[in-house]
Formats: structure tokens, sequence, C-alpha cells
């Protein structure tokens, strides 16, 4: 038994579209009129990256805003294909990058549980067998008939934090760059990861959170412009990364791009 | 261990969301149900207005000789409001569920398959309420009613074809839709829905017979209407027109199916 994820060699070409065509009517006009043709230039989110995380461990992702950390783990949750390269996942992964996501605000809790749960690839027994012990969780036994419409914005956040924290994947993914959520929810993110760590389980973590990355990954992965520079212990390369980050700050060139101070505004 | 998560090519067991499937038409039909106990009377609301202007126009005014118009008209109108109204919704289906196609790994397929089924379970529930209608209007029941669950599988695989191919077209050229909408007004009077397909001179035949819903409204007038089992040729025609669908807008979806989420 490999590697819990394997990428190797993997690229990631997006088109981005400019002036973009998406009507057959501009499709049409654009036989006519040059202007209206669309201009289409190549960008490599992701080049040349491989990395192997092993059963049990807990690898994070950092680096800046547009450096591919997010389509990485879309790539590796399969929700977007990979240009070249090979990405292999052995065991059940939780394919879902953003709590709450599946929820259909027209059902009641009841029912988005066993949504999700299908959304997930759980059997229906399956979703049966959890849902108690989501109820309980997520605290809403007096609401989990009411449709989710009706729900606070904090009901609706602990229904999805149950929901994920108790689908028991053989590897999480989590994409916190993309999450909102207040301090507590963050937190209670964590800890949920802790847990699933302690339990021999494979996380997989994208965050700018430097502090919570450092305390809960085995590795990190320092992804810059769609190179990862850097796999090893959080120690080595959380400071490379702090390096990077200082050095373009002081201007001493644009490795990182215009996206920095966001960084900054997110590290401190 | 299994390593069936390569990428998002769409070779996952499908069988293994079979419950989402279900779901998601579970979904639909109790959100659109919900709050009002007389929702599902509205889905029939359609129909049976298309059925009540129909017969007055047709009967009343232009006087088209078909006898027991109204019933006539059921066993076309079903059918085609089945087809219509899936296409239609196909068409925005993968743009409506962007959020979910982006950021959860499933079988692409899913989502205008739901569409698909939905609509069904939506004519099936019509035709529960059509057919005392039909035993008033016509008296009795005809024998080759046993026909219906085959004639229906195979609409069923026609539309789903469709139904694959309009939704992946539309994430790519937007306007389809409004062209959808065109083209299923057109197909509606190039269709013998309300007059019999016999009536149409022989100089037009031509256009009728490359109508993939005449060989299925006809079979459906055969087993309602007239009570008479259809024609092998129908049903060859019916099986050609499914497999070609399905083939064909299988194909398509699948081509486009794994950057459906980028385009988005």
């Amino acid at each position: 038994m490999g590697p819990a994820i394997e990428v190797r060699g993997v690229w990631k070409r997006f088109i981005l579209r400019h002036n973009r065509v998406e009507t057959l009517k501009g499709r049409v006009l654009s036989l006519f009129d040059p202007r209206q043709r669309e201009r289409r230039e190549v960008f490599w989110a992701l080049q040349d990256v491989s990395l192997a995380v092993e059963p049990g461990e807990t690898v994070g992702v950092i680096g800046p805003n547009g450096s591919g950390k997010s389509t990485l783990l879309r790539l590796i949750a399969g929700t977007l294909p990979a240009t070249q390269g090979d990405i292999v996942v052995r065991g059940r992964v939780s394919p879902m990058l953003e709590i709450g996501v599946g929820f259909h605000l027209d059902l009641t809790g009841r029912e988005n549980i066993y949504l999700n749960g299908s959304l997930l690839g759980l059997p229906r027994r399956e979703v049966e067998r959890l849902y108690p012990a989501i109820v309980e969780f997520a605290e809403l036994e007096d609401f989990i008939d009411v449709p989710v419409r009706n729900y606070s914005s904090g009901m609706h956040a602990r229904l999805g934090f149950a929901i994920a924290a108790h689908l028991d994947p053989d590897v999480l993914l989590i994409d916190e760059a993309l999450s909102v959520g207040d301090e507590e929810f963050q937190k209670k993110c964590h800890d949920r990861m802790d847990q699933v760590r302690r339990r021999g389980k494979t996380v997989m973590f994208v965050s700018h959170n430097l502090r919570a990355v450092a305390a809960l990954c085995d590795r990190v992965g320092l992804l810059v412009h769609g190179r990862m520079l850097a796999v090893g212990p959080p120690d080595d390369v959380i400071p490379r990364y702090q390096d990077l980050v200082a050095a373009a700050q002081a201007g001493a060139g644009r490795m990182l791009g215009p996206e920095l101070p966001q960084v900054f505004g997110v590290r401190r | 261990m299994r390593s069936d998560q390569r990428r998002g090519d769409g070779s996952v067991d499908l069988l293994r969301y079979r419950d989402l499937l279900l779901n998601l038409v579970a979904a639909e039909l109790r959100a659109k149900y919900r709050g009002s106990a007389l929702g599902f009377l509205w889905s029939l609301l359609n129909p049976l207005a298309l059925i009540v202007i129909y017969s007055i126009a047709f009967r009343s005014i232009i006087r088209i000789p078909i006898e027991r118009f109204p019933v006539f008209l059921i066993a076309g109108i079903l059918p085609w409001t089945f087809f219509s109204s899936s296409s239609m919704a196909a068409t925005i289906s993968l743009m409506v569920n962007a959020s979910l196609l982006k950021k959860v790994r499933f079988p692409r397929e899913i989502i205008p398959a739901s569409v698909v089924l939905f609509h069904l379970v939506q004519k099936v529930l019509a035709l529960v309420v059509f057919l005392p209608s039909l035993l008033v209007l016509a008296g009795h029941l005809p024998w080759t009613l046993v026909f219906y669950p085959m004639v229906l599988g195979l609409q069923v695989l026609f539309v789903m074809g469709v139904a694959m191919a309009l939704s992946v077209l539309t994430v790519a050229y937007r306007d389809l839709r409004h062209l959808t909408e065109v083209a299923l007004t057109m197909l509606f009077w190039l269709t013998p829905i309300v007059y019999r397909a016999d009536m149409v001179p022989a100089t037009l035949r031509l256009i009728f017979a490359a109508n993939p819903m005449t060989s299925f409204v006809s079979a459906f007038q055969d087993i309602t209407y007239w009570g008479r089992p259809p024609d092998p040729g129908t049903f060859l025609a019916m099986a050609g027109w499914a497999g070609a669908s399905l083939v064909v807008g299988l194909a398509m979806f699948r081509q486009r199916a794994a950057y459906v989420a980028e385009d988005l």
C-alpha cells in the first residue's frame, strides 16, 4: 500500500478567456468582427508539482494568494482534471472542500443531512447510522425539521460542520483559504482536524494561518507561482516562506506578485 | 485498496451515487410541493390549460375532424410536456448547480439525469390524474395501455440523451436556452399533437419523419387513443432515436464534463 495521496508531475493549465464569447450569437458575430473575438491566454496554475502524503500524515500547503494551493486541492478532490501528470488517492476522500456547500435551502435539516450524505457517496444506511450523532453534535434537535432557509448562520455552520465531522473519510481535504467563519468556528475546525489526525487519518490542509499549520502539520509544502518550492518539516518550510514574504515586502523583487498585502492581512 | 478517485474523469461507480440521484429528485419534489398542499395541482395546470384551449380552438373553431378530441390531446400533450419541460430545465441545470459542481466531486451526469427523472415523476403523477378523466371521456381504458411503460421507457432514454447534450452545450453557449425555447415551440407544431399524423400532406412528410417526437407521440396516441399497439416500424424508430440520442448525448457530455467546473 502506497501513499494516501500521490501527486506526480502534475501540471494544470487554465485558459483565461478575455472578452469571453459565451453565446452562439457572439460566436457568429465574431466571425465578421475581429474585435468581438475572444483572446485566449494560457495560465499554468500548477507546474510540475509532486507530493506524496503518507496515510496518517497531516500535510499543509502554504503560499501566497494565486499560487495554486486551492487548485491543487481541487485536483486532488477530483473536481478539476489535471492537464498532465497523475493523481492517485487511496481510500475515501471527503470531496467537499467547503462546509455546507451542498445545502438545499428549501429542505429541512434532516433532509439535508441525507442529501449531503449521498453527495459524498455514502449509502443511505450509513447516513441513518450517523444521523443521531450528527444532530446531537449540531445541537439542532428542535430545529431538525425546519427548512435550512430559516436557520441562523450559526445553525447553518453547525449543521455543516457536524455533517463533515461525522463522515469519517480516510482522507480529509480542507481549504481554509476559501472558507469563511468566525474565530470560534475556525478553532472548532482545527480541533476536529487534530482529532482526525489522532485517529490516523490523512489530512491535507491549505491555509494562510501559519500558526495553525505549524501546530497541526507533520510536513508543509510551499507553493509559489504554481511550483512546489519546498516540502519538509514546518520548522524548515515556514521560515522560508516568511523570508520570501519579507523579501518581497522589502521590494527586493516581485517574486510573490501584487497579492502580497492580502497575505499579510491574513497572517497577522 | 481501491484507487477510484483519479481526477474528475467520471469513471467512478455510478451505482454508488444512486442515492444521490434519488435524493436530488426527492429534494426538487419536496421543495416544489412544500408549503402548498395544492402544489402538485399547479403542475397539472399547464397541460390542463393546453388541453382546454386546444379543444376549444381546434374542435369548436377550426373543427378538426377527430373524435373525442380531448382524449386525443391528452395522449399527445403529456409526453410532449415531459419532453419540453425536461429539455428547458436541462439547459440551465449545470449552471444552477454551479457551486455544487465546483466544490463537490460526483459523477456530473447525475445533474441532467435528476432533471429528467424529476419531470418523469411529474408526468407519471399527471398520468394518474388524467387516466380517470380518460375513463370518463372515453368510457373505457384501452388494453393497449399495457404498452405504456415500454413506450415511456424509450422516451425517457431519448429525453436523457437530449438533456445531457443541452446541459453541457448551454455552459459553452448561454443563449442556447432561448434557442431551445424557440425550437421547442416550432417542434410542437411540427409534431402531430393537435392533428393526426395522416393529415400531414405528402410534401411535408419528410420533415415529420425527421422529427423524433413524431414517433413517440404517435406511439402514445396509438396506445391511449386508438387502442392499438404501435406498429413495429414505430417501435424501431423510437428505439433508434433513443439509442442515437443517448450515444451522442453521453459522448458530448463526457467530452466536456470534466471541464464543466472550470467554465461555470
